[in-house]
């Protein structure tokens, strides 16, 4: 590996990353103060995210053997670093009125963040095992922050536990497969994969393949892996919960999707239809169970199972229009759930977060623009035209019917009918009339950077349902 | 390394690994989840050991000093997780700590 050979302008991205969070970091140790932290860290990504859109690289970049800079990576960096920013103006009104040690709470924020970009540009199981890791080791925390809180310390040590327990599988899936192949870049298993294609696969790697789709599986939150999904997503606090269904969840989607094109995965049986199973069980299980939840942060929860589902038809569909689906669907999904979590962060108190049903009954009446808000996002999850998230569906319907993934459409189409019953429920509750005065007492003040968050996210999100020829063009050009 | 070495190597790993997640099954005790968990690990590990030294490479070992720092990072986060819900519970029972559910 030659240093010298790295252009250190592709690569600054990370290093701003680094350096805010020792910025930040250092900052704690001289002086505490939650204004000046917040700023610093919410300045460095909004820095990070410029730089991305001046420096947006159409060119194919490697550090070899770690790293590959292409048009795809850079623009879900940008996403993830957008989507981290969203978060942490999300955050600073929510833990403002709560944890009196809310500092270090953003050193992890960027961490995480940094984890999520490695993650994404890695071609290699070391880049892959140490992003991933970043990102696991600060959300432990992230999800356990409110400290006095009983369920958050619950969802913590379960996450640690799940998140490790899949990090194993992982791992040792990834050891049988080099032990097979010899290699741990993604290309030269590609070529060892095609070398011995016609004789079928061998058992040892079939196996590390197997271990590997479990722990990945645990890491996305598909069915049967999905156990931990809802628990994890209502005892974290609202804004962490936002970043786990985006930022975490789509930096592991970005991984798949990139190691499944080095490898040709399409042309395997064995892994079509491994993941066939994965994305029809994903779909039902979630929808099905999103059904019977009285708990908004778990009908969430399990709506962010059957959309994994969803975006998994596109996975399997691969090629061009695949990517692309994947992308567009994944700016729309990122867009609509920091949305909807940056609601119920607004609506929470003190005590505990507005996740019942209960707590949004009546809202239209009392606060029609957060109510139009997460109407909005609801909707979008349901995949309702004019939205960003219908013409996602759209573009996944388009990928899988150029594959001819006849099922799946079929499936995709069944399981949107039935997800459109608990979002309308939701936004039913909103427009009851409304209870009792002391249902009422949840809602603390509103906070002005939340609320124009907020309505920036859902113009946005209508913006590219109504007039998506925009981002679609960004996003071809990116992946030229 | 020849075969031979290779295959009964991965399967000491595989037998560990084995271990460490029945431990994490059956065991209540978040600490021996967390222990049974730290098995797996060091499983894959062990793995790795044997994947490199096959192809001669110091791929593996790279690999395994990296599973070592992220474990050693893991339990750290979790002991103090533990703390916190022994503080609160009282019992460091798995049952127990389970109160979500739906």
């Amino acid at each position: 590996m030659e240093l010298s050979s790295i252009n250190i302008l592709d690569v600054l991205p990370g290093i701003l990353l680094v350096t805010a969070s020792l910025i930040a970091m250092l900052s704690i140790a001289i002086r505490r103060n939650h204004k000046l932290i917040f700023g610093v860290t919410t300045g460095s990504l909004l820095g990070v995210f410029i730089y991305l859109i001046i420096y947006a690289t159409n060119h194919s970049f490697t550090v070899e053997p770690l790293f590959v800079i292409d048009g795809f990576g850079t623009f879900i960096t940008g996403l993830i670093v957008l989507s981290s920013l969203a978060v942490s103006l999300l955050s600073y009104a929510y833990f403002e009125q709560r944890e009196e040690r809310k500092e270090e709470y953003y050193i992890l924020l960027l961490l995480a963040t940094l984890g999520s970009a490695m993650l994404v540009i890695s071609k290699h199981f070391v880049s892959l095992f140490l992003g991933l890791e970043i990102l696991s080791i600060a959300l432990y925390s992230m999800v356990a922050y409110l400290r006095k809180r009983e369920k958050s310390d619950e969802a913590g040590i379960k996450y640690l536990i799940i998140a490790a327990f899949s990090s194993a599988f992982l791992l040792f899936g990834m050891a049988l497969v080099y032990a097979q192949t010899g290699s741990m870049d993604f290309k030269d298993i590609g070529i060892y994969m095609d070398s011995v294609s016609n004789n079928g696969l061998p058992l040892l790697l079939i196996a590390g393949f197997a271990m590997m789709i479990v722990g990945i599986g645990f890491k996305l939150g598909v069915a049967p892996f999905h156990m931990w999904t809802p628990d994890v997503y209502e005892g974290a606090p609202a804004p962490v919960t936002a970043f786990i269904a985006t930022v975490s969840k789509g930096g592991m989607v970005v991984l798949l999707v990139r190691f499944f094109g080095q490898i040709n995965g399409q042309h395997y049986p064995v892994i079509v239809l491994s993941f066939t199973v994965i994305a029809i069980a994903s779909m039902f299980i979630g929808n099905f169970l999103a059904i019977r939840q009285n708990n908004v942060k778990r009908i969430l929860a399990y709506s962010s199972i059957a959309h994994l589902g969803y975006l998994l038809v596109a996975f399997l569909a691969g090629g061009a229009l695949g990517v692309e689906a994947v992308s567009f669907y994944l700016v729309a999904y990122f867009l609509t759930n920091i949305g909807a979590f940056g609601v119920i962060a607004i609506l929470s108190d003190q005590e505990r977060d507005a996740e019942n049903i209960e707590d949004y009954q009546g809202l239209f009446w009392c606060h029609p623009k957060i109510a139009t808000v997460f109407t909005a996002m609801l909707l979008s999850l349901a995949g309702i035209p004019l939205t960003g998230g219908f013409v996602g569906k759209f573009y996944l319907i388009a990928s899988g019917v150029s594959a001819q993934l006849w099922l799946l459409i079929i499936v995709l189409a069944v399981n949107s009918v039935i997800g459109l019953y608990y979002y309308i429920k939701i936004i039913a509750v909103m427009f009851d009339k409304p209870k009792a005065f002391e249902a009422l007492a949840l809602r603390p003040r509103l906070y002005l950077i939340n609320l124009i968050t907020l309505v920036v996210l859902s113009i946005l999100m209508i913006w590219y349902g109504v007039y998506p020829q925009a981002l679609i063009e960004r996003i071809q050009d990116f992946l030229k | 390394m020849n075969e031979v070495q290779t295959v009964s190597g991965l399967l000491l790993a595989g037998i560990l690994f084995v271990l460490g997640l029945v431990g994490v099954l059956i065991r209540r005790n978040i600490i021996f989840m967390l222990v049974s968990v730290e098995i797996m690990l060091n499983a894959a590990g062990l793995a790795f050991i044997v994947a490199g030294s096959k192809w001669a490479e110091p791929d593996g070992q790279v690999m395994f000093i990296f599973i070592l720092t992220m474990a050693a990072s893991e339990v750290s986060v979790g002991l103090a997780l533990i703390l916190q819900i022994y503080h609160q519970l009282k019992t460091l029972d798995g049952d127990a700590a389970n109160k979500m559910r739906g």
